[in-house]
């Protein structure tokens, strides 16, 4: 329950603090939103973060290129694979390193199935948030598909150490691609199934449409990025933007809405799970033979001084790391952009006069990851 | 007049979604009661470290040289070795790691030069306090160690000898190519001597 904290002032007894969280189920980890209510209008909202910070920009000056591996997944736990291969690739760009076409096209395959993994968990959490809860069910059972998948090549379910500089760790078999071309088969016949018991819901219609429209001007004032973007209308995607691996060889959209609403949101991240699903199965049919890994990986990372950024499309949007080295085994700094702070920040804005009801919904449908907030 | 509207409507998705879930219903279930059923795992997972079997030496080959503990970002293992009798490498003499701390990186596999550390097959591991999660990697192995020893002396051994022999077969081709390189040189310093006569 969260707790009610009164203000006191006499002449308004209707205004008073509700904190929400930090241990609220659907403030998805431990998020705390102060919101300043009148009866149930929102008249001022504050996100307070930090709850789960973990310090992973420092740790990362205090061990070498190689041994921040582990760490990248675990800034965001819910599409760990696309931050661990883009750290990689990061690194990869850097050094001038030629990564083997098949460990591309395995990078691929994994991250989009990370993506899809990622929309359906905020798909099921979005709905169990709004009180349905048999739809979470069901994507935890396709989420749980995608994880077994994963788990056979990669060896972890959620906080992947798969990639490595110049490739991956490990080859993946035709049992491997097979189950991922299952999976899509199947996927795309539950697709419709929950869009029959959700998209078609008139509550979840009612509950979601015109609720927390967001402004065209906070897209620039807080640098908006991922599906919220887009579903303002704004073509945006790393991916499409600045290709990196080798997307520019795959045919996807990038779906956009002009609503801006909650429904919007949904329907985007829906539409982005198809296409990942395409990209997967494009990937899979073309996929070379050949090694995973470079042939001529350096022993000891030292990227030549200087200042480096690279951006890869997380499920939330754009993230980008800054690389700052001083030509040493050890990074001077790194820094982290991740896309659920920039998004996150622009709750404020969103919340103020809304009602308290709503708030989990527009919530739910920004996608914040805690951990990656905090880093 | 909306909200009237909005009746039929209702009831319709209503029931749309249950035939869904009803479908669901006569579906095989998805889950795996565990403990009583436990899920199979997928032989990439990983888990705790371990040490491998190797077949040629009847226990683990590793050689204590220390790089897993070097590179683990976690700082979970902990090894100490010396060098036995009659052996070119050093073998541990401790070998312990607290699970607690590890990330399953990989990164030890990946350097390890002997291809001695694995993953076991045990993934659900719990414990009371964090004592239970350190792990004492040599304790399958101390009643293989002596054996182990003895094969990896005799292995050294006949090593030994080898060289030994193809030091001994070295050194008479290395006379012996002399030898002929003397009689070839003279040979050569002739024609040499011809060519530049001519
Ligand atoms: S898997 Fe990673 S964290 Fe675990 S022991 Fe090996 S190097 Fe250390
Ligand atoms: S890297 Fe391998 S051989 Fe070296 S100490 Fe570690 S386990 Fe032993």
């Amino acid at each position: 329950m969260p707790e009610l904290i009164h203000v006191g002032r006499d002449e308004d007894r209707d205004t008073y603090y509700l904190n929400m969280g930090p241990q609220h189920p659907s403030t998805h980890g431990v998020l705390r939103l102060r919101l300043l209510l009148k009866g149930e209008e929102i008249l001022e909202a504050e996100p307070i973060v930090g709850y789960s910070h973990r310090a992973h920009e420092k740790m990362a000056e205090n061990r070498n290129y190689i041994q921040f591996l582990p760490n990248t997944s675990r800034i965001d736990y819910l599409s760990g694979m696309i931050y661990n291969i883009g750290y990689c690739q990061a690194v990869e760009r850097i050094l001038g390193l030629e990564v083997p076409e098949r460990a591309e096209y395995i990078r691929i395959i994994c991250c989009e199935l990370n993506r899809i993994s990622s929309h359906l968990l905020w798909y099921g959490t979005l709905l169990m948030d709004l009180g349905g809860f048999t739809p979470f069910l069901y994507c935890w059972d396709d989420r749980e598909n995608i994880l077994d998948i994963l788990d056979e090549v990669t060896g972890s379910r959620l906080t992947y150490c798969y990639g490595r500089f110049g490739g991956v760790t490990m080859d993946v078999n035709d049992e491997f691609l097979q189950n991922t071309l299952d999976f899509c088969k199947r996927f795309r016949e539950r697709l419709p199934e929950y869009e029959t018991l959700v998209t078609e819901n008139i509550i979840f219609q009612n509950r979601c449409k015109d609720v927390g429209v967001f402004d065209q001007e906070l897209a620039q004032d807080f640098a908006l990025t991922g599906p919220i973007l887009r579903a303002m209308g704004h073509k945006r995607d790393v991916r499409r933007d600045e290709p990196y691996g080798i997307y520019d060889k795959f045919d996807f959209d990038i779906p956009t809405l002009n609503g801006a609403d909650t429904f919007d949101r949904f329907l985007i991240r829906v539409e982005e799970m198809h296409q990942s699903l395409s990209i997967v199965e494009q990937a899979v049919s073309r996929i070379p033979d050949g090694p995973v890994m470079a042939p001529k990986v350096p022993r000891k990372i030292k990227p030549p001084k200087g200042e480096y950024y690279f951006a890869v499309e997380s499920a939330r949007g754009h993230f980008g790391m800054f690389i700052v080295s001083d030509g040493t085994e050890i990074p001077y700094r790194i820094h982290l952009r991740t896309p659920s702070f920039a998004n996150l920040s622009s709750l404020r804005s969103v919340l103020r006069g809304t009602m308290i009801a709503d708030t989990v919904a527009i919530l739910g449908s920004i996608d914040i990851v805690l951990p990656e907030i905090d880093r | 007049m909306q909200s009237l509207l909005d009746i039929p409507r209702g009831a319709r998705s209503l029931l749309k979604g249950m035939g869904v879930t009803i479908r669901h219903f006569f579906r095989k279930p998805v889950t795996v009661e565990y403990p009583r059923k436990r899920a199979p795992v997928a032989k990439a997972h990983r888990n705790a470290i371990v040490l491998i079997e190797k077949d040629d030496i009847g226990s683990h080959n590793c050689i204590a040289c220390l790089q897993c503990e070097k590179i683990c970002p976690s700082a979970c293992i902990s090894i100490t070795g010396s060098r036995p009798d009659g052996i070119a490498f050093k073998r541990p003499d401790k070998f312990d790691v607290d699970f607690a701390l590890c990330s399953d990186c990989g990164l030890c596999l990946d350097v390890c030069p002997t291809d001695t550390l694995g993953y076991s097959e045990v993934y659900d591991a719990a414990g009371y306090s964090r004592a239970d999660s350190k792990f004492d990697l040599l304790e399958a192995w101390r009643d293989k160690e002596g054996e182990a020893l003895g094969t990896l002396r005799e292995r050294e051994r006949k090593k030994k000898e080898e060289r030994e022999a193809k030091r001994k077969a070295a050194e008479e081709a290395k006379a012996k190519a002399a030898a002929k390189e003397k009689a070839e040189g003279k040979e050569d310093d002739k024609t040499g001597n011809g060519t530049a006569a001519s």
